[in-house]
This record gives structure tokens, C-alpha cells and sequence, in this order.
């Protein structure tokens, strides 16, 4: 054991900063979860929720202007630790899937059906979480952005092509007394990008 | 009062071995190892700045900058890199080859410190660029490097103890790094646990349902899950209450072995039921660290395990 005089103390209130974060950022994630999300809470207490999620993020000084160095520098500790985010993966309930597709149109009419591409299984998830993320996100410029990107990648695979369509959808999962009676899923359309392609010089998104 | 400070002493600098550390270097550095390999032939369209990428680096990299323009990136080593006279396309591949060798000194235990140091730089530069398309899977990779960057290495496996001769580090020192891991864990559970105690979905087993037949995680058919539907239920409450309570029943000497081994059987089945393998490895890898065998097995009953273990890894503590 080591002795009193040579407690590591540098160590110790490191460590308590590390837990005080990793404390404020789970129950940051937990009350916005416990907030937007269908729980066994009645909607009335929503507002408590959101009033706790808010009081959380200012000891973080997540509350400061965008370009504040405090939070700039908390942001930048808590991504180099990892524990940026909370732990609330699959929960409360699972989220919507989505899915996106292009529809390819040809200058003689022709249209096909492409989607996205990707080399292996391990890309394969970090794509899905990118579309949970890009149609989740509130600020649609950015969507139409990314959108944009992805069709650009699919139109470089199939350049004669003179226009895109990009369709986002959510795809609607069977439940198990659903999947018993024969339905299958379905494809509900969010948003829908059309995006023309100039063949001989390409438009860069 | 003082006895409580007492209690608290024990507690955090209670001397332990540095067998945790070998578990956790080895994991991670497997962990590494797989993360750079699964992404080989998608490497260069994930990261490319230009037109060749899915999502162009620029883009992703602005986006963290309005977060922070402290967090590390690709786009930092890029820069040094065109500053030498390197094309884009080499200096990716060069961080990937780093990255490779990094984690096979992690594995081997050669140069612990600078290594694990390079290790997480690298590995927080290339996750954090591509956050768009990270999940768990990264942070629980961060968290494991960064615990491994602050702590007392080498360990008794390691190339540097064993043949460099580096000393190990004091057994008080170990406990406090080890408990500063195993809370840590605790309240991963303990939140995870909680946020989804709260959702219907998880006590009648349609959440389970949802995430196993949700591309793509779809690995098992429907027919099969169907068939097996009665035991949803039960394993969703399962889940439940085997992470919600892991930080009351991880300490106690009766029940410790029962969720150590619950959780390492949630995560391989995790893995195995919907392809998240890397997910599944690293958080079995935290668990092996945090509570692995001499603490799980610490048991009388199973106390020769625990034995075994410290006599085949620790060479000598200082």
C-alpha cells in the first residue's frame, strides 16, 4: 500500500475530473433520451427531463457560445478520453431503420435502380450508422449536402447518367405477430434529392 | 472519519497485478489490429479529402471543428505530410500501415508507452474524421487506449518487462488505475442498463426482436427468431437487469462470477447474433480487464484459477 505523504494526488483529481465527466455526460444522454423518446414516463414530465439535460450540460460548459474556448477545450478532453457520448445504444427502443436509394436516369430514358456500395462488412455498419445519423440530423442543408455526396460517388460508377434521384426512406419492420400473418417490411419515403449530372464535365458537389 | 478515509485507501489502492494491463494491452491492441484490417478495402473512400470518397473528408472535418478545432484529424497528418512533398493517397496508407504496426508492438508489449501513445493519436485522428460513420464501437476503442495511454506500463507479459528489463510499476499504483476502470465500466452498465429498463419495447421482447432482424444486424432469419420468440421476452429482461444492476453485483463475492460471465455471454452473443464483432471483442476486452479472472475467479471455490494465471504472468512485482 502506499504510504499517506505518497498518495499519487495528481492522479486522484484527475481521475475524479474523469468520473464527474463520464457522471455528467451519461446523464446528459439519459434525460434527452428519457425527453424525445417513447417511455414508461408520462409526457408530463418530459419538460423535468429537459430542464435536467440542460442543467447537466452547463458544469461541461456545453452551454457556452459555439466558438467559447471553454467549451472547445471540454469538447476536445471529452472526445480524446472517449467519453464524448452516453451509453445509450439500442435504448430506450430501437430505432427506425433507413435505407437509401438512387434512381439512375439515362439520356435515352432508360432508369435504374443502384444502391449504395460498400466493400465489406465492417464499412457495411459504419454506412448504416451514417444514414441514421444523416436523417436524423435537424439541420437539412447539411442532409442535402451529404445526400448530394453520395450520389455523386454512385454517379462516378455509372457516368453516363444524367440525373439522380436519392431517395431516403425509413424502412418499417415487421413485428413478430406481423412477420407470422406474412407481412413483410415496407419502405416509407422522408425525403426525396434530385441531382443532374452534366456528362462531360461532371458537377462537383 | 478516518477510518472512512481508511476504507477509501484500501479501496482505491488496494494492490493488484498487472495482469489486468496485460488483458487490456493485448485486447486493445487486437481490438487495433482487426479495426485497421476490416477497413483495408475501404480505407481510402472513407478518408480521401477529394471527389473519390463517399463522404468527402473536408465535410466531416468541418463538422468537427464546429464541435472542436482541438480534436484531432486526419486532415492534421495530411497537412505535414503535403508539407514533405506526399500525395494524399500515400500518406493514408502510410497511417494505415502505422496503425498496423502500432498495434502489433501493443500486442507484443515492445515500447508500451510510446506505442500505446501513437496508437491513440492515430486512432482518435481516424475516428473522429470519419464520425459520421462511428459507432459504440470507436469510443469503447478510445476508452481502452486512453486507459492504457495513463497507465502504469509495462505489464509482467510484455516484451519490455520480460526482456528489456523494465521494471513494473508499484501494486498500489496498478489497484488505483484498475478501479478507476472497473467504475468506469460500472457506470457504462449502469446507464446503459437504465436507459432501457425504461423502454416497453425491452420487458416484451419486441426491442430484441427489432434489433435482430434490423439490417444489418439481420444475421439470423426471421423463421429461426420466430421459433425461438417465447425466449425474446425473457432475454430482453435479461439484458435489462444484468446491466442496470452490474454495478451492485460485480463487487460481491457470490454474484460477481454470475455477471461476469452474464455480461462476456451478452456480448458473444452479440457478436455472434448480429456481426458486431469488434463491438463484441472490445467490450469482452474491458470486461477481461476491469473484473478478468483473478478478480471473477477470486471465489474460493474457483481461487485456484485465479492462481494459475498470476503464476504464469507476473514475473516479479516491484
Amino acid at each position: 500500500m502506499l504510504k499517506s505523504g505518497t498518495l499519487p494526488a495528481f492522479r486522484l483529481a484527475f481521475f475524479t475530473i474523469q468520473f464527474l465527466c463520464i457522471v455528467l455526460v451519461c446523464l446528459n444522454d439519459l434525460c434527452t433520451i428519457f425527453s424525445t423518446s417513447a417511455t414508461f414516463f408520462p409526457a408530463s414530465v418530459d419538460p423535468f427531463w429537459d430542464r435536467a439535460a440542460e442543467l447537466t450540460l452547463a458544469p461541461l460548459g456545453q452551454n457556452l457560445p459555439a466558438t467559447s474556448p471553454i467549451r472547445q477545450t471540454v469538447s476536445a478532453y471529452l472526445n480524446l478520453t472517449g467519453i464524448e457520448s452516453g451509453y445509450s445504444y439500442f435504448a430506450p427502443n430501437i430505432p427506425d431503420n433507413y435505407k437509401i436509394v438512387f434512381e439512375l436516369h439515362y439520356p435515352d430514358g432508360r432508369t435504374e435502380i443502384e444502391l449504395p456500395k460498400v466493400n465489406s462488412r465492417s464499412a457495411g455498419l459504419r454506412f448504416s450508422t451514417l444514414l441514421d445519423k444523416m436523417t436524423e440530423t435537424e439541420y437539412a442543408p447539411l442532409r442535402t449536402m451529404m445526400v448530394k455526396m453520395l450520389a455523386f460517388s454512385v454517379w462516378q460508377g455509372h457516368p453516363s447518367a444524367t440525373k439522380i434521384r436519392a431517395v431516403l426512406g425509413t424502412v418499417d419492420l415487421p413485428s413478430p405477430v406481423e412477420f407470422r400473418l406474412g407481412r413483410k417490411e415496407s419502405y416509407r419515403v422522408l425525403f426525396a434529392y434530385d441531382f443532374d449530372f452534366i456528362t462531360e464535365q461532371p458537377s462537383r458537389p | 472519519m478516518a477510518s472512512l478515509c481508511s476504507a477509501l485507501r484500501r479501496f482505491l489502492f488496494g494492490p493488484q497485478s498487472t495482469v489486468w494491463l496485460s488483458f487490456l494491452r493485448i485486447g486493445v491492441g487486437l481490438q487495433l489490429f482487426c479495426y485497421v484490417l476490416s477497413l483495408r478495402s475501404d480505407w481510402i473512400e472513407l478518408l480521401a479529402e477529394g471527389n473519390r470518397g463517399l463522404i468527402r473528408r473536408d465535410l466531416m472535418e468541418a463538422l468537427l471543428s464546429a464541435e472542436s478545432p482541438l480534436i484531432p484529424r486526419i486532415g492534421w497528418i495530411v497537412g505535414v505530410g503535403t508539407w514533405l512533398n506526399l500525395g494524399e493517397t500515400n500518406i493514408l496508407w502510410f497511417l494505415w500501415g502505422a496503425m498496423l504496426l502500432a498495434s502489433l508492438f501493443l500486442v507484443l508489449g515492445l515500447f508500451c508507452r510510446t506505442t500505446s501513445v501513437i496508437a491513440w493519436i492515430l486512432f482518435l485522428c481516424t475516428a473522429k474524421t470519419v464520425e459520421p460513420f462511428g459507432y459504440g464501437v470507436d469510443n469503447f476503442t478510445v476508452i481502452g487506449l486512453f486507459y492504457l495511454v495513463v497507465a502504469p506500463v509495462p505489464d509482467g507479459w510484455s516484451i519490455d518487462a520480460r526482456r528489456r528489463g523494465i521494471g513494473l510499476k508499484s501494486t498500489s499504483l496498478q489497484g488505483l488505475h484498475r478501479r478507476v476502470l472497473q467504475l468506469h465500466i460500472c457506470l457504462i452498465y449502469f446507464f446503459s442498463g437504465s436507459a432501457k429498463c425504461a423502454g416497453r419495447g425491452w420487458w416484451d421482447g419486441t426491442s430484441l426482436w427489432r434489433a435482430l432482424t434490423r439490417p444489418p444486424f439481420d444475421i439470423i432469419p426471421p423463421d429461426i427468431l420466430i421459433r425461438l420468440g417465447f425466449l425474446l421476452p425473457v432475454a430482453g429482461i435479461l439484458v435489462c437487469v444484468m446491466e442496470a444492476t452490474y454495478p451492485v453485483f460485480i463487487w460481491p463475492r457470490k454474484t460477481r462470477l454470475i455477471w461476469f460471465i452474464g455480461v462476456l455471454g451478452l456480448h458473444v452473443g452479440i457478436g455472434l447474433t448480429m456481426g458486431m464483432y469488434l463491438f463484441a471483442w472490445v467490450m469482452i476486452v474491458l470486461n477481461m480487464a476491469a473484473f478478468g479472472p483473478e478478480f471473477a475467479f477470486g471465489v474460493p471455490k474457483f481461487s485456484f484459477i485465479a492462481s494459475l494465471i498470476e503464476r504464469q504472468i507476473e514475473p516479479s512485482s516491484s
